[in-house]
């Protein structure tokens, strides 16, 4: 059984054997996608968790929408000033997390980030490349929160 | 030079797009990229620069604390720097860490240094070139300066705390929330860790993003004269302290007081509040 959604587990596939510097180029790869993420027009949503914080950060926006398999859908919307690795991580997360189980995605451990941006971005950019993934992860729990309230 | 430029106190540290567009093959000229977001550089630069991150190439890798004189001669010389070559920071977030490049170049005492004014975000929205490019400079040999010039242009914790018993001049440049103690990071941001919130007592706020219009160019000597003089009460023979949490919002202010306007005595705390705001029983004021 794969440790990760079969999508992410490609994805990881792909990057966890490149040099330095093909790493950060498919990095960037990924980020200039981030705008394919964004909600379409006519979309709906089971959640939307859009943010923006003061200073120092640009809003980004969850966009969450459950089948009726349990299968997590997510869109993000991204502000001008976010972060490349930030675009990087939706991208990717966007693609290998889609159409994987709610409870699936949460036990998702974070280990993975590792493998796809290496240590040394991990290590000076620590908070920006878990970000994405904790803020699909919040919103999961509210959603399922609120699923077990009804 | 434009009118904006000449008013400043030292306007020789700070050049404008066109001029950079104009010199960018100028023989003895470097153009260093420094930003917040590590990846920026990788998706296009000013033909020419260089990257230097500020945690990778200018901290200590195991203490908090800045590269020594040694490693500074190696990071310049793998640039192809010598103390001849005129270097042109720039960088997003209006020039956060641009400015605390240039801070500490100026700690190993390599005065031909200046920031572009509007940093990236100028240079992209005019729609000037930009290469993926990595240039690899041939290596130089750059002397190992004496010393750090740590004294001069940098304030430590017990520096600080004796400033604040004295009543001197102490700036904090954070946003307003971050200085009254509501807030002491931002989501999406590196955190710091920090155990406490509010202001070093006595510390009037200022946030740096006072003196930046919001191009990202700096306000006219005028402008800024009226903050920091007319709101703040700054003289210019008045020893300050600016600090924000980890020494980078700060040295924008540092450069702003002491090359725009020409304060003498300008150091910036690069502990800041994650080092201030953790130490036990370090004095916190939360009011206003």
């Amino acid at each position: 059984m794969l440790m990760y959604p079969a999508g992410l587990d490609q994805i990881i596939s792909l990057f966890e054997h490149l040099p330095e510097s093909e790493r950060r180029s498919l990095l960037v790869t990924y980020a200039e996608g981030a705008a394919h993420c964004a909600p379409k027009p006519g979309e709906t949503f089971d959640l939307e968790d859009i943010r923006k914080d003061e200073e120092c950060t640009d809003t980004v926006g969850i966009h969450l929408r459950v089948d009726e398999n349990g299968g997590a859908h997510f869109r993000v919307s991204l502000g001008h000033e976010v972060q490349t690795l930030t675009r990087a991580m939706t991208s990717i997360l966007c693609k290998g997390l889609d159409g994987a189980g709610v409870q699936e995605i949460l036990d998702v451990p974070a280990d993975f980030v590792q493998k796809i941006t290496g240590a040394e971005l991990v290590r000076i950019r620590s908070q920006t490349v878990y970000y994405v993934l904790g803020r699909m992860k919040g919103a999961l729990k509210v959603w399922s929160n609120r699923k077990r309230a009804e | 030079m434009s009118d904006k430029f000449a008013s400043y106190a030292h306007p020789e540290v700070l050049v404008s797009t066109d001029w950079l567009a104009a010199h960018l093959n100028d023989a003895g000229l470097l153009v260093i990229e420094s930003n917040e977001d590590l990846l920026l550089y990788d998706t296009g630069h000013i033909p020419g620069a260089v990257h230097i991150d500020w945690r990778r190439d200018l901290n200590d890798q195991t203490v908090r604390d800045y590269l020594g004189p040694q490693d500074f001669a190696a990071l310049c010389s793998r640039h192809g720097i010598t103390p001849d070559t005129t270097v042109v920071f720039y960088g997003d977030k209006s020039n956060w860490w641009a400015c605390y490049a240039f801070w500490v170049f100026q700690l190993f005492g390599h005065t031909k240094a200046k920031v572009l004014d509007g940093g990236r975000s100028k240079w992209m929205s005019e729609q000037r070139p930009v290469t993926k490019d990595t240039p690899s400079p041939a290596p130089s040999s750059y002397p190992v300066p004496p010393e750090r010039r740590d004294a001069s242009i940098r304030a430590f914790y017990a520096e600080t705390l004796a400033h604040c018993k004295a009543g001197k001049p102490l700036v904090d440049v954070r946003s307003i929330k971050e200085f009254t103690g509501e807030t002491t990071h931002m989501p999406e941001y590196p955190q710091e860790g920090v155990l406490r919130g509010g202001h070093v007592p006595g510390a009037q706020s200022c946030p740096w993003s006072t003196a930046a219009n919001a191009d990202g160019t700096f306000k006219t000597a005028e402008e800024l004269t009226a903050i920091y003089a007319g709101d703040l009460g700054l003289k210019k023979d008045d020893d300050i302290i600016a600090y924000c949490r980890i020494g980078e919002r700060s040295s924008h202010t540092w450069f702003v007081l002491t090359y725009l306007l020409g304060y003498k005595t300008v150091r910036n705390y690069d502990g800041s509040w994650t080092e201030w705001g953790n130490m036990v029983r370090s004095p916190v004021e939360k009011s206003v």
